[in-house]
């Protein structure tokens, strides 16, 4: 067992002789917080007017000492089942139009300062969201990467890693839209986008009705989708695995695996409706319900869903007892659902054959439909497309087809709290957040996480609980977005202080990158008798 | 690339302000033998410019690490001949290179013969080397000197007060730079020690030795503190030496006594023995250089053929770009360009000149299309190491076809915003910023630093992150309204401006804020004001600053609503063009108070809030800024803070802005204001102001942009950068279209005063610690306003201090304000001889400031080396040498000099 302490000199020297000490019984004078099952310690001291907060973290191979200095961390506060914070390596997003739809990288300067910033602060890499629709804009195969590489190259020499999200959908704000030709295909033929059951279409995103369908010039979507990610492959070949280390691919709307079920309603106090009615998934409906035996039920979506402004349970569908628990819900949520499972596994199949042997995580998004999920059906879940027949775990399909193609799931939502929630919208992030957590680790899938990029930045109290959270480790952790208000004082502040609390010693720890500095590491003893000591203590 | 011309040899290291404990080891130990001197005791400021990689150097300092100082006199050779038809331009700028000097400082004992020692003292570099020394007395305790007996000290002599002489070190030969002085030792007096120190009347700098005199102990119970020679116990202080970090691959970097070869044979006086020891000193030595320019046409070919050539030895790149368009914004050239030219940034080219092949100096020809207004260039000679023309860059006009004579002197001296040289460098050294810092982080972890090092290096690092930030956020925040296409505001960004720049008068201005928070109550100000233009102009005034002229809902006019209505509680509106009429005729120029964050109402809207305009400018609720709950604005987002009294206005908005720039060209032309004392621009971008500036073009412009000095635990921060910098960011969104008022030396005055720490007035390098240290231009210091004090006080300068603030404002760069309340006080006589002084003396806004002590208990500075100004209760005394220095001013705690 080795006992490695890092830290700068000074604290080393106060340290090391406690911690001998502490090898006898870590008893520090004052109070253990936390010993667990993962062999970790907390235990705080108070030493000469300032609050150090030292940690002892084991695993059976090595025990890690770190002395954290907090000056001014209101709300690093030991909690138990706390994790180092120092494993979860931080990206930020670049802004959504980082490259404008004329491939011209949007506010260089900026970026290349912010970058700058970042990377002094001790940030590990940086998200950059690439579209379709910029790239691929003109003609299907006609690929323009040019905009993206100059930020990858910016992003190189910075010394940051690289993320790329592959994003197959839209966006509002900013406006960019899927690619021309493909809005032209869509012009002229029905039924490639989602549709409600007013027929009003969401055009910022394929149907996963049409996945397989050849509608796209003779190509079915999965085809241009593997075009695209075969292109970025070359093109990037010089960045893939050293500079960008992850992928995500865009799965739906924004890039999370779900329906559209709000459309582009701002206003969420419904749960959202039913996205299957344009004339794909109505046939796949009805082929479905053949199939099944109950050819009526193959007509249309429910008609006792409450419309986008209604309250969920203002008609019987989403109520106790309601058509949601019936036969016919069942069998309508049921297929409902497996549409986006199976749309999920394809693109991560096709991303997984492409990016094979590149060296770089593939990532898939999911969203945190917390809305309304305190009722018992989970409305908004439901019409975005989760659901599991009997009672099960809404997630558990999911995580598996994750699982299989090895992908990492992102879950956003990870600064949203339960308190900030009106207590009208029967919601809670945090139960829902753990819900899916749990449901990743049961097929060990590795969960990175995100703050809900729609809502204000901020809510870092909640962040940072989230990542110390012990039951599922969060390894890694994007910040969306980076913009004015990012860099704005009020804010860029508080994110410095987040950051400088999840690396303590980022700064400092050049030392250890330059030295051989052999006083820096101690050993003592190996084996297990030691691990085994700090277990007991 | 930094362009600065530097003047390193006094500075002042961070670390001997913020750690006092981790201080010692790091003095910089290789020419530790640097001070100021006035008083009895030196005090140990020495400290070093090698060790340019210690803590102090971070970044953006580095760049003022530079040893080298170019400039181009009046004796600069001008030819615009005719008689060569050609030659359109032909000049030699001198350039003074500094060059560091190594070299030794010895100190030899020996018996000449029996009871008869010698002390000497020498130095191995050429100089005017001076002995400035004193002696202990047995049973002397602390460390105070003695005047040496009568015998003991050598001819030419010169006795300081009662505690010291100088003695001159005398040439030991012809064409040798070794320089010595002997001392005949008096073994029969009870000196117990002989102290000193050696300074440099060229260069006016101070040589100890660790930070202390050096000391020679002729008795053996000398207490050593450290500063030994020659004894058994100095030969000990080895080990104690240890902790002082050594830069490792500096040469000569021990202080320690290196060639010791002391003889070893006792004699008499208890155990006295001979030694030689060596210390190793360096200097910066001018090297006097020339660059030559000669500018041709070449008929045939109808280019410009541009010779550069120099005497300066080793590798000369010339980083250079062309003017075109009536603009001297760098710009490239179309190509082919010449040999050994590389791109840089996209901004510059760099040629490397060509050794001369007598290897005296290089050479470099440049051909250029004709139709090119001009070259502009400075000098590389090494990664640190720039030259430039004055602080500007080098220009070379190009004649046009009408060939007439150019002012070769107006072309070069024109005048440039100082961010010229500032924005290009800073693009220069960010981009390296980060390997810097590493390296940095590098050395110190070598040094196997202290915590406080780290914190140090952190807290550098962290002011590095908020800068970058900070920038991003103004770009970011910039590219976001929507009036101009994005392209023209980033370009706006990136090129530094220059011109001619309006709106910082003539560099000599003195203002005097005409009015206090209790004017408005007579109902007569402005006739009252009127009857004082004589005297103020007689005090030396050149600008006066009105009180805001509008309508306004309070009375002190900060509440403005029609703002054509000129009448208000000051005076009417002929009063007021009176006052200015008034005032012209006595050749001051006035500035109106023209408040442009905020607006009062006339009319509620539906919702029963006060957010529509009435009167000339009879804007609706889209003229007010969004993000204020109280008024319901339906324009954008503010660009700056919220004033929460009244709505904001929404200088986003193209109507809101047409109206205000017609407002102010309209107050120029009625009223006759000469320029704008800018309200709260705080609360909108900067950008804003120079849009105004510029369709306004006032003489003088100062804005408002007042907030928070940082504190931490309530103890002001030595450091203020960062206020400055938020300040100085403002100015720049202007494009220094208008400077601003200079909170961040108000602030620090304060507190240096107060609490009597007048090390606070000099920054880490040795520069006055506000704005006027880094943009003295644009800076305009006042000590008090109609907020701060009057009768609302809300930052009292400290009572009692006024006049040291005004010693301090009144004698240094930056443009001076003086708060109406003072001018009619007691300190009248005192200001106004200040002000005779600072006229008669012609010292400006961008005066040099020569700081030559900032200490806890006084502060002393001489300013362009003519004024020679301390404030605190401690002593100074200016240098007795070629000038001679005579009070002019005196007062309590303060004391200021002029050479006659």
């Amino acid at each position: 067992m080795e006992v490695s302490v890092i830290g700068n000199p000074q604290t080393k020297k106060i340290y090391r002789a406690e911690l001998t000490y502490r090898e006898l019984g870590f008893r520090f004078g004052s109070q253990v917080i936390s010993g667990d099952s993962r062999n970790r310690v907390s235990f705080l001291t108070h030493q000469s007017s300032k609050w150090k907060e030292i940690k002892i973290q084991s695993s059976p191979r090595s025990v890690r000492c770190e002395a954290i200095v907090s000056d001014q961390a209101p709300f690093l506060k030991p909690t138990p089942n706390s994790r180092s914070l120092e494993s979860v390596k931080l990206f930020v997003g670049l802004p959504l139009d980082t490259i404008s739809d004329c491939n011209n990288v949007n506010h260089l300067k900026a970026i290349t300062a912010g970058l700058k910033a970042l990377k002094l602060l001790g940030v590990e890499g940086i998200e950059l969201p690439i579209f379709w629709g910029v790239v691929e804009k003109e003609a299907p195969g006609k690929y323009e990467w040019s905009g993206y590489l100059a930020v990858a190259e910016i992003v190189k020499k910075v010394g940051l890693k690289l993320h790329a999200s592959l994003s197959f959908h839209g966006s509002k704000h900013p406006e960019i839209s899927l690619p021309v030709w493909v809005a032209k295909i869509g012009e002229a033929e029905q039924g490639i986008y989602f549709t409600d059951r007013y027929g009003k279409q969401y055009k910022d995103c394929l149907s996963f009705a049409v996945d397989d369908v050849p509608v796209l010039d003779g190509k079915t979507p999965m085809e241009v989708y593997r075009g695209f990610c075969e292109s970025f492959k070359s093109a990037f070949s010089d960045y893939l695995g050293n500079t960008i280390t992850g992928i995500t691919l865009g799965l739906g709307p924004d890039g999370e695996l779900r329906y559209p079920s709000h459309q582009h309603e701002t206003n969420l106090s419904g749960a959202g409706e039913f996205q299957c009615y344009d004339k794909h998934m109505l046939s796949a409906l009805k082929h479905y319900a053949e199939s099944t035996g109950n050819p009526l039920w193959g007509l249309g979506g429910p008609h006792d869903a409450p419309a986008y402004d209604q309250q969920p349970c203002s008609t019987s569908f989403f109520s106790d007892g309601g058509s949601w628990e019936s036969q016919y819900g069942d069998f309508f949520l049921t297929w409902y659902s497996s549409l986006l499972t199976s749309h999920a596994d394809r693109v991560l199949s096709v991303a997984s054959s492409a990016f094979k042997g590149t060296g770089v995580s593939l990532c898939g998004k999911l969203p945190l439909l917390h809305q309304w999920n305190k009722l018992r059906s989970q409305p908004s879940e439901l019409t975005a497309g989760f659901y599991s027949s009997g009672g099960h775990d809404r997630y558990e399909a999911i995580a598996e087809i994750f699982a299989k193609n090895s992908c990492r799931m992102i879950i956003p939502g990870m600064d949203l709290s339960d308190e900030h929630q009106s207590p009208a919208s029967l919601s809670s992030p945090e139960s829902l957040l753990a819900h899916i957590k749990t449901s990743c680790k049961r097929q060990g899938v590795v969960v990175s996480g995100q703050n809900s990029a729609a809502s204000v930045l901020g809510g870092f109290e909640r962040i940072v609980e989230n990542l110390k959270d012990e039951s599922v480790g969060v390894d890694l952790f994007t910040y969306q977005r980076m913009g004015a208000v990012f860099f704005s004082p009020e804010h860029f502040h508080a994110f410095t202080v987040f950051v400088r609390n999840m690396n303590q010693f980022e700064l400092s720890s050049y030392d250890q990158a330059v030295e051989g500095d052999k006083a820096k590491t101690m050993s003592i003893g190996s084996g297990t008798t030691g691990a085994a000591s700090l277990q007991t203590a | 690339m930094s362009t600065v011309p530097v003047e390193p040899l006094l500075h002042h290291s961070p670390l001997r302000r913020t750690s006092l404990n981790g201080a010692r080891g790091f003095l910089p130990s290789s020419l530790n033998l640097r001070c100021h001197f006035t008083s009895k005791k030196l005090h140990s400021i020495g400290r070093s410019i090698a060790s340019g990689n210690s803590l102090g150097y971070l970044s953006s300092e580095r760049r003022r690490s530079v040893a080298i100082r170019a400039s181009s006199s009046d004796t600069a050779l001008v030819e615009t001949t005719s008689q060569s038809d050609d030659v359109i331009f032909k000049e030699t700028f001198p350039v003074q290179r500094i060059d560091k000097a190594e070299g030794k400082i010895y100190v030899r004992l020996k018996q000449v013969k029996e009871n008869n020692w010698q002390l000497s003292v020498g130095c191995s570099l050429p100089g005017k080397w001076i002995l400035h020394w004193g002696v202990s007395y047995v049973g002397d305790t602390g460390s105070e000197w003695d005047q040496p007996p009568e015998d003991m000290r050598p001819p030419g002599s010169v006795a300081i007060k009662d505690y010291a002489i100088e003695t001159p070190l005398e040439k030991l030969s012809e064409g040798d730079s070794f320089h010595e002085v002997p001392i005949n030792l008096n073994l029969e007096s009870s000196v117990a020690a002989l102290n000193f120190v050696l300074k440099d009347e060229e260069t006016g700098a101070w040589y100890q030795h660790k930070g202390r005199d050096f000391k020679v102990p002729l008795l053996d119970d000398v207490p050593d503190d450290g500063n030994l020679i020659g004894s058994k116990k100095g030969f000990g202080a080895i080990g104690k030496l240890s902790n002082i970090v050594v830069k490792p691959d500096e040469s000569g970097a021990d202080v320690q006594e290196k060639g010791k070869s002391s003889s070893g044979s006792t004699k008499e006086r208890k155990g006295l023995e001979e030694f030689y020891e060596e210390m190793p000193i360096s200097k910066h030595v001018a090297d006097d250089n020339s660059v030559s320019v000669t500018a041709r046409k070449c008929p045939e070919t109808s280019k410009n053929i541009v010779s550069i050539e120099t005497d300066l030895p080793g590798d000369v790149t010339v980083h250079w770009g062309v003017c075109k368009n009536g603009s001297k914004k760098w710009e490239l050239p179309a190509e082919p360009y010449p040999q050994e030219t590389s791109l840089f940034k996209n901004k510059a080219l760099r040629t490397r000149l060509q050794r001369k092949d007598n290897g005296d100096g290089s050479f470099g020809l440049f051909s250029l299309d004709g139709k090119l207004e001009g070259l502009c260039f400075v000098l590389k000679l090494n990664e640190n190491t720039w030259l430039n023309n004055r602080g500007e860059d080098f220009y070379v006009p190009f004649l046009t076809s009408t060939s007439l004579p150019v002012e070769p002197e107006a072309a070069q001296l024109s005048e440039k915003t100082p961010k010229t040289n500032q924005e290009v460098s800073e693009s220069g050294f960010t981009d390296e910023i980060i390997t810097e810092i590493r390296n940095l982080a590098i050395d110190i972890s070598s040094h196997k630093s202290q915590k406080s090092n780290v914190k140090e290096v952190q807290i550098n690092i962290l002011q590095e992150i908020e800068k970058l930030a900070a920038e991003a956020y103004s770009i970011f925040r910039s590219t976001t309204p929507t009036f101009t296409p994005e392209s023209v505001l980033e370009a706006e960004v990136e090129e530094p401006e220059i011109k001619i720049s309006s709106g910082t008068g003539s560099g000599f201005e003195i203002l005097c804020q005409g009015f206090n928070w209790e004017s408005h109550k007579s109902g007569r100000w402005y006739q009252e004001l009127q009857e004082k233009a004589d005297e103020l102009a007689s005090l030396g005034f050149t600008v006066l600053w009105l009180p805001p002229p509008t309508e306004s809902v309070s009375p002190e006019g900060y509440m403005p609503k029609d703002l054509y209505n000129l009448n208000s509680r000051y005076g009417t509106v002929d009063e007021l063009k009176e006052t200015v009429r008034r005032f012209h005729k006595v050749g001051i120029k006035v500035l109106g108070d023209a408040v442009l964050n905020h607006r009062c109402a006339h009319f509620k809207n539906s919702n029963g809030v006060w957010n529509l305009f009435g009167g000339r400018l009879n804007w609706d609720d889209r003229a007010v800024v969004a993000d204020d709950p109280h008024f319901q604005g339906r324009g954008n987002k503010s660009s700056g803070d919220n004033f929460h009294a009244a709505p904001n206005i929404d200088h986003s908005q193209d109507f809101v802005r047409k109206d205000i720039k017609e407002w102010l060209c309209w107050m120029r032309k009625e009223v006759g204001y000469d320029g704008w004392r800018l309200d709260f621009v705080r609360g909108f971008w900067g950008g804003y102001v120079k849009d105004y500036m510029d369709a306004s073009k006032p003489y003088f412009a100062v804005g408002e942009y007042w907030d928070s000095l940082s504190y931490t635990y309530g103890e002001m921060d030595y450091n203020q950068d960062a206020h400055r910098q938020r300040i100085v960011d403002w100015i720049n969104a202007t494009s220094g279209a208008a400077g601003a008022f200079d909170v961040t030396t108000k602030g620090i005055l304060h507190t240096a005063l107060q609490k009597c720490e007048y090390w606070r007035l000099s920054d880490p390098q040795g520069k006055p610690p506000g704005v006027v240290g880094w943009w003295p231009s644009r800076a305009v210091t006042f000590i008090e306003n109609h907020d701060t004090g009057s009768t609302q006080g809300h930052w009292r300068f400290p009572g009692g201090k006024e006049m040291q603030g005004y010693a301090y404002i009144l004698t240094h760069p930056g443009t001076p304000a003086v708060f109406f309340d003072h001018v009619y006080s007691d300190y009248r006589s005192e200001i106004a001889s200040l002000l005779s002084l600072r006229n008669r003396q012609k010292l400006h806004c961008r005066s040099e400031v020569n700081i030559v002590k900032s200490e806890r208990d006084v502060y002393a500075a001489i300013i362009d080396e003519k004024v020679a100004m301390k404030i605190g209760p401690g002593h100074y005394e200016p240098p007795s040498g070629s000038q001679n220095w005579s009070v002019a001013v005196e007062g309590r705690d303060y004391k200021v000099w002029e050479t006659s």
